[in-house]
């Protein structure tokens, strides 16, 4: 297949290694035989989006996220629109905010997201900094990654993460965390969880196969770094979570 | 009476620490039990010098005591970098007399970037040098604008910033702020046009997030910057770098001051030129500085030789989740001549747990290392395989690189071949793990 990704704001958006999300799937989704066409949008850029098979966006700073914001606001019809026909798209670390219906920052003022979906967001002057560990409803393994935010997420139904034995949620210390809906992805997850998690990168692989309407191949590249990598770990931090 | 008590029991606190070699916060942490607003109450000496930053934090003070003593001071500072506000009130109160009076010309504060306001309700510095912020343990600081709220409450109005020109970011404390002085390094040999890292946190104005545009880069986002909409830019230095020349470790300031480079980093430089602001602001004479100076050892000991098998080692400490100290390293080794090796540890990112934040990696500029003359490289520690994960996606071949979770088998693999030069990079919490290996001969610099 011939794949177009689209990386929102790659210089404004680029905290924690974000990009490591684009390249990993952009990698795998090579080995698997397609040809892959990564296009970067600035602020004030067009862009397409009707036919794209992942969007994505990484996380920001909270100031640079309002000027995303108030970039983004002008895709926020064609964003819905692609997630309502099944477009797979990841919104990392402060980028998932900005799929909400309003995004408060430490001052109090109020900002109107995308609206793609119903939560909000209320940011403020603590950060929650920790690891994570959770269970998905994706697949059986654990979600591992770290949380680096200063925001309190409320009203999200189907979170991407249903729960966490370690580590800040949504809204609260072991609460759910993320979004997930259709194909949309969002976590404020930071950095490169695509790459941490080999089965969440299976899991958007898969997303966006489904909506091609392609059969997976049987084989599926592994990328061994990768997996033992992430079973050293999901291992650790399953001790920490037993200790606690 | 209180004073009088709270100084009794810092110093007391203070000998009996020494003693049992204990460190020097908690004297300060009694002292501030008994008597709260205890710094307010001493008599400070007349130049309070304060230093924060992402990096270059104690470089830069230790060579503002160096050279401030050169030239007569009397000069209290923290050499044991308990930088919050119990180890201030202990450095304070154990130079101060019973009366409260504090028995030196300066007192030299190196200060945590996120507690300098803390630090600060009670005094305030006289000269606050910021030497930059970037992106450092963001585990701990979130953020570098995060880290600028944090420290911007700790600046008094009457405090005098001593700040660097050529950095977007801190360069916004000068906003407002009546009383400021630049330091700057103007464009010189190792100047790029871009930036050449992996990110490029220069891209858009700190103040109105609108596109900026370099005249030139010296690394990072530190350089001549400029916004295309709100004339954020590059001040005009009150103390430059005119010329600097890292191959001959020659450094000019204001055109007419020559410093010898005891160590050739550019980040070397702009300590240096930190430094010279900050004591030139105290009334040191520009030749007395350069003498200081080129009379100062750089005591932290961040590089170490060694002797391997037939290799010559040189270590150079990184921090851990800090890539500029990382690309400030591996960009050394891209620009030696002779074949090499190299072996990046990284074992343990936290002394406490096992994390599973390995995102500071992909911020490290590694494809520095796609050179000729590096002709191997080893991963190694714990987190060997998002080393070796992060290093698949780099233009580095990969038959240079291979992994190796054991630190000592690594070792003992290089000592078994080869004679080329080999650089370590890895971290203050790893180094040991691999110098004190017997097979490891440490050298005198």
């Amino acid at each position: 297949m011939d794949i177009r990704i689209i990386h929102f704001y790659p210089d404004l958006m680029s905290l924690y290694g974000s990009y490591a999300n684009v390249s990993v799937l952009k990698r795998r989704l090579e080995a698997m035989g397609n040809t892959v066409a990564v296009e970067t949008v600035a602020p004030g850029r067009e862009a397409d989006i009707s036919n794209a098979d992942f969007l994505f966006m990484g996380a920001g700073t909270e100031r640079s996220q309002k000027a995303a914001l108030a970039d983004f606001i002008r895709f926020g019809g064609a964003v819905k629109a692609a997630a309502e026909d099944g477009a797979a798209m990841l919104f990392a670390g402060t980028a998932m905010e900005l799929l909400g219906k309003s995004i408060a920052d430490a001052d109090g003022k109020v900002y109107d997201g995308i609206g793609l979906a119903e939560f909000t967001s209320v940011q403020g002057k603590k950060r929650f900094v920790e690891d994570v560990y959770g269970i998905t409803g994706l697949f059986p393994e654990p979600v591992v990654g770290f949380m680096n935010k200063c925001s309190v997420i409320t009203g999200v139904e189907t979170p991407l993460l249903e729960s966490l034995s370690l580590g800040f949620g949504n809204d609260g210390e072991k609460r759910p965390e993320g979004f997930h809906r259709k194909n949309v992805f969002a976590s404020e997850l930071t950095g490169p969880i695509l790459v941490k998690n080999p089965r969440l990168l299976d899991a958007v692989v898969s997303a966006i196969y489904r909506r091609r309407g392609e059969p997976l191949p049987e084989e599926r590249p592994v990328d061994k770094w990768a997996e033992d990598g992430y079973a050293i770990t999901a291992e650790q931090l399953r001790l920490r979570c037993e200790k606690s | 009476m209180r004073t009088f008590l709270a100084i009794l029991v810092c110093k007391l606190g203070r000998w009996v620490g020494k003693l049992v070699g204990k460190g020097s916060s908690m004297p300060g942490k009694a002292a501030l039990k008994i008597c709260p607003d205890i710094l307010r109450r001493v008599q400070l000496p007349p130049h309070i010098i304060a230093v924060t930053g992402s990096n270059g934090k104690t470089s830069t003070v230790e060579m503002i005591a160096a050279i401030l003593r050169a030239g007569g001071k009397n000069v209290v500072y923290n050499e044991e970098g308990s930088n919050q506000i119990e180890g201030v009130t202990t450095l304070v109160l154990t130079h101060a007399t019973f009366g409260g009076r504090v028995k030196a010309d300066v007192l030299l504060i190196e200060s945590d970037e996120r507690y300098a306001a803390r630090s600060f309700q009670f005094f305030h510095p006289t000269e606050f040098v910021v030497t930059n912020l970037y992106r450092d343990q963001l585990t701990r600081n979130g953020h570098p604008e995060w880290v600028y709220d944090a420290i911007l409450p700790a600046i008094h109005p009457e405090t005098e910033l001593i700040l660097n020109a050529d950095d977007p970011l801190s360069s916004c404390f000068a906003g407002g702020h009546g009383n400021v002085r630049w330091f700057g390094l103007d464009r010189c040999s190792i100047s790029t046009d871009a930036p050449t890292g992996v990110y490029h946190d220069g891209a858009y104005c700190p103040v109105c997030k609108a596109p900026m545009v370099y005249d030139y880069v010296h690394y990072n986002h530190i350089g001549a910057y400029r916004c295309t909409k709100c004339g954020h830019a590059r001040p005009a230095a009150d103390y430059a770098a005119t010329a600097v020349d890292l191959e001959s470790g020659v450094l000019t300031i204001d055109g007419g001051v020559t410093i010898q480079l005891a160590f050739r980093s550019i980040y070397n430089v702009y300590n240096i030129l930190a430094a010279y602001a900050a004591c030139r602001e105290c009334g040191a004479k520009p030749e007395t500085i350069a003498g200081g100076i080129n009379n100062y050892i750089l005591k932290n000991g961040r590089m170490q030789k060694f002797a391997l098998g037939q290799h010559h080692g040189t270590l150079l400490t990184s921090k851990h989740e800090n890539s500029v100290a990382y690309d400030t390293n591996l960009r050394y080794i891209a620009s030696t001549q002779a074949d090499c090796a190299v072996l990046v540890i990284v074992d343990a990112v936290s002394r406490k747990y096992f994390t599973s934040e390995t995102s500071w990696l992909w911020d490290i500029d590694f494809d520095q290392l796609a050179r000729p003359h590096v002709k191997r490289i080893v991963l190694s520690g714990r987190y060997c395989n998002d080393l070796a994960e992060r290093f698949s996606f780099t233009g580095i071949p990969p038959e240079v690189w291979s992994v190796q979770p054991d630190i000592a088998a690594a070792a003992s693999e290089l000592e078994a071949g080869g004679g080329e030069d080999l650089y370590v990079v890895t971290c203050f919490s790893d180094r040991d793990k691999l110098l004190n290996l017997p097979a490891v001969k440490k050298e005198a610099l």
